[in-house]
């Protein structure tokens, strides 16, 4: 539950800074911070994991049953009021995820600064045990997509689809997964939650699996046709598989997360899709992956971030294309010294059933 | 979590509920109120218009005179999508939400507006919408009776499927047993669920792994269309009257659920048997009478 490798780093952040408290926040949604010390999957709307300069640890949480899976250090559950009475302590207070907390808890703490940036650089490259953690979730996307491919029917409804999609991950062991979909031709521009949409046949169908073992995710994206492929299918496909392939090519430490994006991006410039790689057509060429499923640096050619070893992040430049509409295609990848390490197993094809 | 089918079925949630629960969030001394969401604190702006942020973060601005707004994080691509199952027409893409309301606010002449539970809106929004005056409004939100169905369809889903499965999960993996019950809750149209199961050793928790014996308990926190109820049962058929210990969670909130109580609540409680501990619960209306099981 306590993660020592984390714990050494923070308290050795709070001397450098010279903080008495470090704060790390979560909520339902974003529970990051909160695990990247303490990793419990709390229900609750609300924890805080609170360090001292010292070393001490405790769990500020909402739920009474939370509490009672924290055996590594004292956990409250009456979250306001505890926090409220964790700040009459005084001292010099960083906070984790502060910009997310909720505005009346941060006002306990009028001094309080920001250790969001901080914490985010520390928890980038990964440890052994959180790379573990990674390569499992890794693998369950594997074995989701290849549960996809073999259920998905003429017939079957989006989110029937999904239905099935989620038994199979959680019966495996997901503790969460997050998906989205998309079927149809040239007219679907970007994946959103299931509806319930009929498959056909000849449509293509996106998805962006993300299963999540303990805390941690790993995600894969692939785009499948229903029959056989047409033409346009297959030379958009052919575009973005040597758009992400590129991005693995040139990944490596050192390198500019900038020059990631822009090393996929150049592929659809040479084949004339430049303008479908902004904004418009798709929102980033990749992002972080670890206890939050779309960490910082984004890809992006805007974003400058020197590649570190041991980070993990999926290079998907998953855009619309007028050739076969929305399509998209990404691996989970592990910078390693010289370059990457391609995290997921599943064929790098255009899936047809 | 929230990527489950998203729908708005107007026979079920007719129209004419949303005009009664803007025009309750409407002031006459203030030109718009803003109401905030994000994937997990969605129950205040699904209330008002529908809208469910599987992805981002958004505000939802009244005007006192005018449809609502969405401020949205989210791509204009799947705009179509938004309108297909809320009741916005007005989208306006907001890759900063405080800078988009400011400068709505700008446009508008707006110098002082509303915030639903402004000081528990996020930080990083809070402490930058400056320039304007922002008054703070809190609001109680009883449920309507096109929520108080659907929550009581929510609760009806949630006790069916559950009086079916409970027996079929002993001697499965806690593991295996969940999937089972996504496979069926997300088939009948649940939009999202989480469970907690215990073997009797500790309170219900993420599974882990572990083979569910005769003393199980289950909690099953359901969402059908934005609607969330908490039922808690066991496998050992120990069932209880709400006692006047039971922990409480309001349903009412801006979140699905969190600690206390309010016009619809969740409750739990633990009990004894054959030295295990196993748990029960469920969804109640609070009445003038007492609590009412939805």
């Amino acid at each position: 539950m306590l993660n020592q490798d984390r714990f050494t780093q923070l308290t050795d952040l709070m001397a450098d800074r010279g903080w008495d408290y470090l704060l790390l926040y979560g909520h339902t949604w974003r529970k990051d911070f909160f695990r990247c010390l303490l990793n419990l999957n709390f229900s609750g709307p609300h924890a805080v994991a609170a360090l001292t300069r010292s070393g001490e640890l405790q769990a500020l949480l909402s739920d009474p049953w939370d509490a009672e899976s924290v055996t590594v250090c004292p956990a409250s559950t009456d979250f306001h009021a505890d926090l409220s009475a964790f700040s009459r302590r005084g001292g010099r207070v960083a906070i984790a995820g502060m910009e997310m907390m909720e505005a009346r808890d941060v006002q306990l703490f009028p001094g309080a600064v920001s250790a969001t940036f901080d914490v985010e650089e520390i928890r980038r490259p990964k440890t052994p045990r959180e790379l573990e953690l990674i390569r499992r979730a890794a693998e369950l996307a594997d074995r989701g997509y290849q549960y996809f491919a073999e259920v998905i029917e003429v017939g079957m409804k989006e989110y029937e689809l999904v239905a099935e999609v989620e038994a199979f991950l959680k019966t495996k062991g997901a503790e969460d997964n997050f998906m989205l979909i998309a079927s149809g031709g040239v007219e679907v521009t970007g994946m959103k939650p299931p509806t319930d949409r009929a498959f056909q046949r000849g449509d293509s169908v996106t998805t962006e699996l993300t299963p999540q073992v303990d805390g941690y995710w790993a995600q894969i994206c692939r785009t499948l046709v229903l029959g056989e492929p047409n033409a346009k299918q297959r030379e958009s496909f052919a575009i973005f598989d040597e758009s992400q392939k590129a991005a693995e090519d040139f990944l490596k430490p050192g390198v500019d997360i900038a020059d990631v994006a822009r090393v996929q991006n150049d592929v659809f410039r040479k084949y004339g899709f430049g303008e479908y790689t902004g904004s418009k057509y798709t929102r980033v060429r990749g992002h972080g992956l670890g206890l939050h499923c779309d960490e910082n640096p984004y890809v992006l050619e805007d974003v400058h971030y020197p590649v570190k070893q041991n980070m993990t992040l999926i290079a998907h430049p998953n855009t619309y294309l007028p050739l076969s509409g929305y399509m998209v295609f990404g691996n989970s990848l592990l910078v390693t010294a010289n370059g990457c390490e391609v995290l997921n197993r599943t064929e790098r094809k255009l899936f047809q059933k | 979590m929230k990527r489950g089918w998203i729908n708005w079925d107007q026979t079920e949630l007719p129209r004419t509920a949303f005009d009664a629960r803007l025009a309750a969030a409407r002031r006459p001394d203030l030109p718009a109120v803003v109401v905030y969401t994000d994937i997990w604190r969605s129950n205040r702006v699904r209330h008002f218009s529908n809208f469910m942020p599987y992805w981002n973060r958004a505000f939802l601005v009244i005007p006192r005179d005018e449809p609502p707004t969405l401020l949205c994080g989210l791509s204009p691509r799947v705009y179509p999508w938004i309108r297909s199952v809320t009741i916005l027409e007005n989208i306006l893409p907001s890759p900063s939400l405080t800078g988009r309301l400011l400068q709505l606010c700008s446009e508008r002449g707006w110098t002082r507006i509303g915030a639903l539970d402004f000081t528990r809106f996020p930080h990083d929004l809070h402490s930058s919408l400056t320039g304007i005056e922002v008054v703070d409004l809190s609001l109680e939100i009883p449920p309507d009776d096109a929520e108080l169905a659907m929550h009581r369809h929510a609760a009806e889903m949630a006790r069916g499927i559950l009086a079916e499965e409970v027996p079929n999960g002993v001697g499965r993996s806690d593991h295996e047993f969940t999937g089972r019950l996504e496979r069926r809750f997300r088939r009948a149209g649940a939009e999202d669920l989480v469970i907690l199961l215990t073997i009797g050793a500790t309170p219900p928790l993420p599974p882990r792994g572990v083979t569910l014996s005769g003393n199980f308990s289950i909690s099953l926190a359901l969402e059908y269309r934005g609607h969330w109820v908490k039922v808690v049962r066991n496998a050992a058929g120990q069932v209880q009257p709400l006692p006047a210990g039971a922990y409480k969670e309001t349903l009412a909130g801006p979140y699905p659920y969190e600690s206390g109580t309010g016009p619809l609540f969740a409750a739990r409680w633990e009990m004894a048997n054959q030295g295990s501990r196993v748990f029960y619960g469920d969804t109640y209306r609070a009445t003038p009478a007492g609590a009412e099981l939805l």
